[in-house]
């Protein structure tokens, strides 16, 4: 399974997030996204028409949306990710993956403004990102309120992976998360889970981990 | 809020949404900290800026009895004195390297962070549980002109319908923004705690609509 993948990119993160709490293992096929703009050439293009990375490339299957990716991973190696079934789970987990496109044109906007100037109105794409991250807590918080940690049940499910990464690093754009204590303790949920991997900007718990510079009993 | 001779109780967040472990900032008129609880369970708030290079403690971690800087690893006790510095493990940290604390006091499910040298303690909220927290970007007057009520000491009470009512606790936060504490009835159900919360963001509307408006005070 081939990922067309940039290190700084967050939707290539999600599949790489998924990829790994799955254990599934990738063949990582960096993309020079910038300066290079390579998603733009000829070989990227005959794959995605559309310019855009992730692509994952599965034998005859091709997909260029994240949340597809993430759908495909989990169907493949943990169906536990896809929910349980029932109706309303089933729901959420949908309602969760549509709702992260505007994750990724809002704080995503924001933070190619910030990061690579993308031109844009950051005004706007600020107050969209907070409009965004404003649903996403209060669906946290009835969450709680219902006896469940994560966006669709009581257990992670491929629509909090896909809301996950842009959330996190919406102060790159210019958002802070300070108002959302909701999304903090779920943010600390996510990294929390065993295999988790870092982006740069999301980091693991370093408190997980014992503390490197203990002296030896004695010393 | 609640001001006195000396000083005053700012309340900054909800016990439930600081668990043992963690960090997170927390803004009072006495300026920014990182309040975190240590693995015992025990409440710090400190100054939200490593004395090293000025990174915020509230992007970093806490570990057993110790709050870490995410920059270098520099830790501090509950108290503020410099535990540690990982770049000179056999140093033991001069006193004069340390980060202000306030006093931190939690009762009734809320936390509250000292600004001054308040006499008394926090008011009590005794019968209520808190909802969750929420930050409105409309000031103190905008929220009580959209709920029609005024804050006393121990907040708004405000009727979302005719058989409930909620408390609002009230903290204004820097660039005109309010932090909102939803409290209600430590009787209420699982769908009116949902619709208490559900409340508070259309109040919330309501305010900034006003503030955006020009209309509040």
């Amino acid at each position: 399974m081939k990922l067309y993948d940039y290190i700084l990119s967050p939707s290539c993160y999600k599949v790489r997030l998924m990829a790994a709490l799955t254990c599934v293992k990738l063949d990582i096929r960096p993309v020079d996204f910038h300066p290079g703009a390579e998603h733009r050439g000829p070989e990227l293009m005959a794959l995605n028409p559309a310019g855009s990375i992730p692509i994952l490339e599965d034998a005859d299957l091709i997909l260029t949306e994240s949340s597809a990716m993430l759908v495909y991973l989990a169907a493949r190696a943990a169906p536990e990710w896809l929910g349980s079934g029932a109706a309303e789970e089933t729901a959420r987990v949908q309602q969760w993956l549509s709702f992260s496109n505007r994750l990724t044109a809002s704080l995503g906007g924001a933070r190619l403004h910030e990061m690579l100037l993308r031109p844009g109105d950051i005004t706007a794409l600020q107050a969209q990102g907070i409009a965004a991250l404003r649903e996403l807590e209060a669906g946290l918080v009835e969450q709680g309120l219902r006896g469940m940690r994560f966006l669709a049940s009581d257990r992670p499910t491929v629509a909090d992976i896909a809301c996950f990464p842009y959330v996190a690093l919406a102060p790159d754009g210019g958002v802070s998360l300070a108002p959302y204590p909701a999304i903090r303790l779920w943010s600390r949920a996510l990294r929390s889970l065993e295999n988790f991997i870092e982006m740069p900007g999301i980091h693991r718990l370093h408190e997980l981990k014992p503390d490197p510079h203990i002296e030896p009993d004695g010393a | 809020m609640l001001p006195d001779t000396t000083g005053s109780w700012t309340p900054v967040a909800l016990s439930a949404d600081l668990p043992a472990g963690t960090v997170m900032p927390a803004w009072t008129p006495a300026g920014s900290n990182a309040l975190w609880r240590s693995d015992s369970g025990r409440t710090a708030a400190s100054a939200d800026r490593c004395p090293h290079r000025g990174m915020r403690l509230s992007h970093g971690f806490v570990r057993g009895e110790a709050l870490s800087c995410i920059y270098h690893g520099w830790s501090y006790a509950r108290a503020g004195n410099c535990l540690r510095i990982p770049a000179h493990p056999g140093l033991a940290p001069p006193e004069t390297i340390r980060v202000a604390t306030q006093r931190v006091e939690e009762s009734d499910g809320l936390i509250w962070v000292a600004v001054g040298e308040p006499a008394a303690a926090p008011p009590r909220l005794e019968g209520l549980v808190p909802l969750r927290s929420l930050t409105a970007h409309a000031s103190v007057a905008a929220l009580e002109t959209a709920a029609g009520a005024t804050a006393g000491p121990e907040g708004i009470v405000w009727k979302v319908q005719a058989s409930q009512t909620i408390r609002l606790l009230l903290a204004a936060q820097e660039d005109d923004q309010t932090l909102i504490h939803v409290l209600l009835r430590d009787n209420s159900s699982p769908a009116q705690r949902i619709a208490a919360s559900r409340a508070a963001e259309t109040l919330r509307r309501a305010a900034e609509a006003l503030q955006a408006k020009g209309i509040a005070p």
